[in-house]
């Protein structure tokens, strides 16, 4: 069976614009919530996010809005484009730039593209607002191809000319996951040999304020302790927003191409509660399935991972269910991985988390270092016997596993392993 | 909508000839909606808004198309003349068609609907449509194809005098093709053992695409309808025959109307064979008249022109050729 890489990263996140700054905010463990202005107001509960620094795409006129220092988008390509498109763009020339692809390596029947993200509610709900408003023919003619979540592949596989597969993914908080795992599956089964990656989120009010409605958000107004996974004091998720960009490619083709690659992506597996449209499994029966399927199908050992990057997007119910979950798996066999949610730091990006997260996780298998969860006060109970750690290790897992778990009652989950 | 304009059963409702009151929130949304065009788009969509008077749309659309228009392309459209090409000079897509569309319709406050947008190619056309639905007058004609079939349906003109076999028919002008079959009867002595198409009948082949024109792609007078059985030949001036047509070949023949005031058409005409000219006609012109249906037809003309005025036939079956063209 081929073997699998991940050989170029690109981050646009709330904790760094690029794999630099991100990977010393995860060592260091800098988080990037903040009390996030178009909340503060009193009809607005809560009060934190973790945006992405230095894009300002407040306004419904994509044509206002201002990037980094460097980044310019045609007006061409930006009419067609929402905030975590731009997002994605970003990230997506990074990742080409990391991994030393040219145009052609690129742009091939061999090379494909598989994407998630919640799409824009932020502009979706401008469009409707202004069909309802000025009549159906008054929205803006990319209005639909800008906003439905579909956006960030159809803009990225037009923009980036892409030749080979291309879909997205709507699992909700497992959707990148989801395009990582059947992105693996098409270069395992010879389909591609070359596979981006993405997950992006807007990240905005709009795509976060909805989750208010099932108390799914914290209502902390402590930037630094309101996203706390596996904390007693948890109360909810902080959303964040960013686009992430992995590389996969085949072992013939990093050998061809003669790049060093973080980590080898080694498989995954998935499973589904069946349960709760949204609520986890409370035993994490679902997220259990999937571990259990990961480690088996790539003939991985429990007591081999070194490191975990959970789910646990600090929710009450959820963490306790992965939790529970994490110990099924673990525990008989008396393995102590390292445990760790950098949710912590980022807030969950949504469709975002899975590519983010596993982007994290290449970084720490390639660089040598295992992020704290942190924030936490006072562990919870249910984490007894888990190895959770709230400080940075400095040491390089050798295989490392990544979880997420979406709407539905979707979970996945990615084993990584140390390249060579 | 209480509005002095006639109604325009070619368009959508034709909207304000006398615009609402200009009210300062007005201004407002119009500053936003323009915010990234010239000021004089600005000031002319103002002005427009304001009095109603449709000069000062063409600087408004203008300006419109220049915002959406590549910084580098702008300089284009300048002194653009009006067969200036959307697509393929402007790099405008469909799409940003519709944006143009989508922007020019808030700031003029009228409705364009999507099958009128489809024969606009040129920045002409598109002044020149926005300029008819202000004022409330029919659009022009999109480009019609008509293959003999239609032909033969609409035009006096019928077999074995036909010598059209496809035409394609827009308010600008008319174009068609004719293959010599050889199978036309007087070839048998045109000339002897040596078939060749009469120079008169190429000309006759032009007049009947201009006849075409008249029934299919001229905009008459409102509520008038150009007759069939009224179409005459009067004259033709500086025709030229360039080019020996034989069994085989296919005339590529086109018109352009030059001067049209009722009841006097007339139009410029040519035809190649491949890239070859095998003739032109300066000008070729036609006697016409309104339906009696619609309105009375004017007095028959007065043969003044060329002193060839033709004889009413009691059939309408053809447009007879009188002047011969030197071949």
């Amino acid at each position: 069976m081929p073997r699998v890489f991940i050989t170029g990263l690109g981050f646009i996140t709330s904790i760094g614009n690029d794999a630099v700054s991100v990977t010393q905010s995860l060592r260091e463990l800098r988080h990037g919530l903040e009390l996030y202005p178009p909340f503060q107001t009193p009809e607005i509960p809560v009060k934190v996010a973790a945006p992405v620094r230095g894009f300002n795409t407040a306004s419904t006129d994509a044509e206002d809005w201002t990037f980094p220092a460097g980044i310019s988008i045609k007006r061409e390509l930006l009419r067609g484009m929402s905030p975590h498109v731009v997002y994605a763009w970003c990230a997506m020339q990074q990742a080409i730039a990391d991994a030393k692809l040219g145009e052609a390596d690129v742009s091939n029947d061999a090379t494909g593209l598989y994407a998630a993200s919640g799409g824009s509610p932020y502009l979706m709900g401008h469009m409707l607002e202004r069909m309802h408003k000025l009549g159906v023919m008054r929205c803006s003619p990319l209005g639909i191809v800008a906003s439905i979540s579909g956006a960030v592949q159809f803009n990225l596989v037009a923009h980036f000319k892409i030749k080979g597969s291309s879909c997205g993914f709507a699992s909700a908080c497992a959707s990148s996951s989801h395009a990582l795992g059947f992105a693996y599956d098409d270069l395992v089964l010879g389909r591609q040999k070359r596979m981006f990656v993405v997950g992006a989120e807007d990240g905005n009010m709009d795509a976060i304020l909805p989750f208010a409605g099932m108390r799914a958000l914290s209502l902390s107004t402590d930037p630094a302790t309101a996203s706390r996974p596996f904390d007693t004091g948890r109360d909810g998720f902080v959303g964040t927003g960013g686009g992430v960009v992995l590389v996969l490619e085949t072992e013939d083709e990093v050998l061809r191409r003669g790049v060093t690659p973080y980590c080898e992506v080694m498989g995954w597996g998935q499973s589904s509660d069946g349960h709760n449209v949204a609520i986890s499994h409370p035993e994490g029966l679902g997220l259990r399935a999937a571990m259990t399927n990961a480690l088996r199908s790539t003939g991985t050992a429990p007591e081999a991972i070194d490191y975990i990057n959970a789910h646990a997007t600090s929710t009450p119910i959820g963490d306790a269910s992965e939790a529970r979950a994490l110990r099924a798996i673990f525990q008989p066999s008396g393995a102590r991985p390292a445990i760790s949610s950098t949710k912590a730091l980022t807030g969950h990006g949504l469709s975002l988390a899975g590519a983010m997260e596993s982007g994290f996780c290449a970084l720490a298998v390639r660089d040598g270092f295992m992020p704290g969860s942190a924030h936490i006060n006072q562990l919870d109970p249910e984490c007894e016997g888990l190895n959770i750690i709230r400080t940075t290790l400095s040491q390089q897992p050798k295989f490392a596993l990544n979880n997420v778990s979406g709407f539905g009652g979707a979970n996945v989950s990615i084993v990584f392993k140390q390249a060579r | 909508m209480p509005d002095a304009v006639p109604p325009n059963p070619g368009s959508a409702k034709p909207f304000l000839a006398t615009p609402k009151p200009f009210a300062p929130e007005d201004e407002a949304s119009l500053r936003e909606a323009l915010k990234r065009c010239s000021p004089s788009a600005f000031e002319s969509a103002v002005q427009y808004r304001k009095t109603g008077n449709p000069e000062h749309v063409p600087a408004v659309v203008i300006g419109i198309i220049e915002r959406f228009v590549e910084p580098d392309l702008r300089i284009k459209l300048k002194d653009a003349d009006d067969d200036l090409r959307l697509i393929e000079d402007l790099g405008i897509d469909s799409l940003t068609m519709m944006e143009i569309v989508i922007l020019v319709e808030d700031v003029l406050q009228m409705s364009i609907n999507n099958d009128e947008l489809r024969n606009l190619r040129t920045v002409g056309d598109v002044k020149m449509f926005i300029d008819c639905k202000i004022r409330g007058l029919a659009l022009p004609k999109p480009t019609k194809f008509l293959p003999i079939e239609q032909i033969a349906a609409v035009m006096p003109i019928q077999p074995p005098f036909l010598f059209l076999n496809e035409a394609s028919v827009s308010s600008s002008g008319a174009n068609g093709k004719y293959k010599i079959s050889g199978q036309e009867l007087f070839l048998q002595g045109h000339f002897k053992n040596n078939p060749v198409m009469p120079a008169s009948i190429m000309l006759e082949a032009l007049g009947q695409l201009a006849v075409l024109y008249l029934l299919e792609g001229a905009t008459p007078e409102p509520g008038k309808v150009i007759s069939s059985s009224m179409i005459y030949f009067t004259g033709c001036e500086g025709v030229r025959a360039h080019r020996v047509c034989r069994p085989g070949d296919i005339l590529t023949l086109s018109i352009k109307p030059k001067r049209m005031k009722m009841p006097l058409a007339t139009f410029e005409g040519a035809i190649r064979v491949g890239q070859e000219k095998a003739a032109i006609a300066e000008e070729i012109t036609l006697t016409f008249g309104y339906a009696e249906a619609v309105v009375p037809p004017p007095a028959p003309p007065a043969a003044e022109v060329n002193g060839t005025a033709p004889t009413k036939p009691t059939t309408p079956s053809a447009t007879p050729l009188r002047a011969a063209a030197s071949a």
